[in-house]
C-alpha cells in the first residue's frame, strides 16, 4: 500500500567521490529514526526551473521516496510504500 | 543488391526492448515490489486498464489491456500502481545515453525500445551478440539491477525487432539469411510487427496463411494484389533483411486525451476539462516551436456512439485561447441534450514553425496575445506547471494527469 505524505524530514546523506553516488542513509520522521539499507533508484525532475533529486530507498521494511530541493535543500518525504495491506 | 535474395550482409542492427518497461522500472525504484505480480494501470479503479504487467504478472496470465478487475480475478493479490512518467522518462534518457558510445545512430522507437545501427562503427565487424550482452550488463550496472531487456540482431530494423520478441524476457536472438525460414516457421502472421488482424485477414484472403507463405509470395503479387501499394514491395524487402524502415517521420500533430471519471453531458464542466486539455497541448506545441492551423475534437458517448470532427481554422493557433475557442465551438455543437460524454480528446494538426508565424505577423492584436502567452509559459517554466492558468482551470490541478503517449518519445527530448 502506498501512503502519500509530502512532509519535510531531517536526513543524512553519504557521497562517494569515486563512484559519484549519493544516497540518503538516515531520516528522522515523526520523532523516529529510519536507516536506509538500499537505494532503488535516483533521478532528477525539474519543477519549474528548480532541480529536484528524487531518491527511492528502503529500510528493509518499507520503501520511501524522498525529494531534495536543490535550491532550498529541503528534504521532503513524498510517499511510503509498505505491503502490510494490499492495495 | 539482388532484392529477391535474402540480405547476406553481416547483421548490424540491434533492437533493444525493455521488458515490461513501466512495471520493471517501478520494481527497480520500489524494492518491495520486486518478484511480485504487479500491474501498472492507467487508473487504480477496477475499470482502469493495465498498461504494463510485471514479468511475474505475465507468468500468471495477466495481459496488457486487462482491466484491474480482470487482473484481480486472475490473481487476487496483484498489486496495482499508476504510472510514474518521470521515472520512466529518466530510465529512457539513461538507456539512450548508454547506447551512444556504441554508435551515432541510436533511434528510440518507443519509450521502452531503441534501435542501434552499428554500420560504419568500430563494432561493424564485431560479434554483436557479445556487444549485446555487454549492453545488457551495463544497463543492469548503470541504470538498475532489476532492469532487463530483450535484444534482437539482424540486417534490418524489422527482423531485429522480430528477433527481440523471440525469447522474452531477457532474450538475445539473431535472425539472418541462415535461420530466417526456421524462425518464420515457428511464428504466426500477427507475430510480425505491423501485421494486426486487418492485415492478417487481407493476407489470408490472398492465400497467405503463414509467415513462410508470406515469404514465398511474389513481389508483384504483394504489390498489385495484396497491398495494392508500394507497401507490398516494402514487405517483400523487409522479410529478406533489406532496410526499408530507416525513415523518421516528422511530427504532424499534437493531442491530449482524457477518460472522464465522472461522465457528464454538462457543457460547462466539459468546457473546463477541454480548457485543461488545450492548455497541456498548447504548452507542448509552443515548447516545440510550433503553431497549428487545424483542430479536431473526438468524443465518445456513453451510448457507444462516437464523434470525431476537425477542420482548418484559417489562422495559426498559438495561445491556449486559440485552441480552446476553436475546440469549444465543436464541443458546443456536438454535445446535445441527453448525450453523456465518457471520453474526450483534442488534437491540432497542420503544424507550422514559429519562425513562419513571426514572418507573417502583421496583426498587432495577435502579436500581443502571443507575447502574453509566451510570458505565461516562461512563468510556468520558472515556477512549475500551472502556476499561472486560465481562471476556468482553477482547482483542476490533478484532474488530467501526466501520461506517456504510446509510440511517442519525441516529447522526452522536446524542451527537456
Amino acid at each position: 500500500m502506498q501512503d502519500i505524505f509530502e512532509e519535510p524530514v531531517s536526513a543524512l546523506f553519504s557521497y562517494n567521490a569515486k563512484t559519484q553516488a549519493i544516497m540518503p542513509r538516515k531520516m528522522v520522521w515523526k520523532g523516529r529514526e529510519y536507516t536506509f539499507t538500499k537505494l532503488g533508484y535516483h533521478h532528477t525532475v525539474r519543477i519549474g526551473r528548480i532541480l529536484n533529486h528524487i531518491f527511492h530507498v528502503t529500510d528493509g521494511t518499507n520503501d520511501y521516496r524522498l525529494r531534495v530541493n536543490t535550491e532550498t535543500l529541503e528534504v521532503v518525504l513524498e510517499d511510503v510504500y509498505h505491503d502490510r495491506l494490499t492495495a | 543488391m539482388i532484392a529477391s535474395q535474402h540480405n547476406q550482409a553481416r547483421p548490424s542492427i540491434m533492437h533493444i526492448d525493455l521488458n515490461s518497461c513501466f512495471a520493471t522500472v517501478m520494481q527497480q525504484a520500489y524494492i518491495h515490489l520486486r518478484g511480485k505480480p504487479l500491474v501498472v494501470s492507467a487508473y487504480s479503479t477496477p475499470k482502469g486498464f493495465v498498461l504494463s504487467p510485471s514479468i511475474e504478472a505475465k507468468k500468471l496470465g495477466i495481459k496488457l489491456g486487462f482491466s484491474n478487475a480482470d487482473a484481480r480475478a486472475v490473481c487476487p493479490d496483484v498489486i496495482v500502481r499508476t504510472p510514474d512518467p518521470e521515472l520512466v522518462r529518466d530510465v529512457h534518457r539513461k538507456f539512450r545515453k548508454l547506447f551512444h558510445p556504441y554508435s551515432p545512430i541510436v533511434e528510440p522507437k518507443y519509450i521502452d525500445e531503441a534501435v542501434i545501427d552499428f554500420k560504419h562503427t568500430k563494432y561493424e565487424n564485431a560479434d554483436l551478440t557479445i556487444v549485446g550482452e555487454e549492453i545488457r550488463l551495463r544497463m543492469r550496472r548503470e541504470i538498475g539491477e532489476w532492469i532487463s531487456c530483450s535484444i534482437g540482431i539482424s540486417t534490418n530494423r524489422f527482423l531485429a525487432k522480430l528477433a527481440a520478441g523471440i525469447h522474452k524476457p531477457n532474450g538475445l536472438d539473431v535472425i539472418d539469411a541462415q535461420n530466417v525460414r526456421e524462425v518464420f516457421s515457428q511464428m504466426v502472421l500477427t507475430d510480425f510487427p505491423g501485421i494486426a488482424k486487418r492485415y492478417e485477414l487481407r493476407l489470408q484472403e490472398n492465400g497467405i496463411y503463414t509467415p513462410l507463405n508470406f515469404l514465398a509470395a511474389d513481389e508483384k503479387f504483394l504489390q498489385k494484389k495484396v497491398f495494392r501499394s508500394i507497401n507490398g514491395n516494402h514487405w517483400y524487402m523487409r522479410m529478406r533483411g533489406w532496410e526499408v524502415d530507416d525513415i523518421e517521420f516528422e511530427r504532424k500533430s499534437y493531442g491530449q486525451q482524457y477518460a472522464l471519471a465522472q461522465k457528464t453531458g454538462n457543457v460547462i464542466l466539459l468546457g473546463r476539462l477541454l480548457m485543461k486539455l488545450c492548455e497541456k497541448m498548447g504548452r507542448r506545441v509552443r515548447r516545440a516551436g510550433y503553431a497549428a492551423r487545424g483542430i479536431s475534437l473526438a468524443l465518445s458517448f456513453t451510448n457507444r456512439t462516437y464523434l470525431h470532427t476537425g477542420h482548418l481554422v484559417g489562422y495559426q493557433m498559438y495561445t491556449v485561447w486559440d485552441f480552446y475557442n476553436e475546440a469549444y465551438r465543436i464541443l458546443h455543437e456536438a454535445v446535445t441534450d441527453g448525450k453523456i460524454v465518457s471520453q474526450m480528446s483534442v488534437s491540432c494538426f497542420d503544424l507550422v514553425t514559429v519562425r513562419a508565424i513571426e514572418e507573417q505577423l502583421f496583426d498587432q492584436s495577435r502579436t500581443k496575445k502571443h507575447q502574453v502567452s509566451d510570458a505565461v509559459d516562461r512563468m510556468n517554466d520558472r515556477y512549475g506547471e500551472y502556476v499561472v492558468t486560465p481562471a476556468s482551470m482553477m482547482q483542476m490541478d490533478s484532474t488530467i494527469l501526466d501520461r506517456i503517449a504510446f509510440g511517442n518519445v519525441r516529447e522526452v527530448y522536446e524542451g527537456h
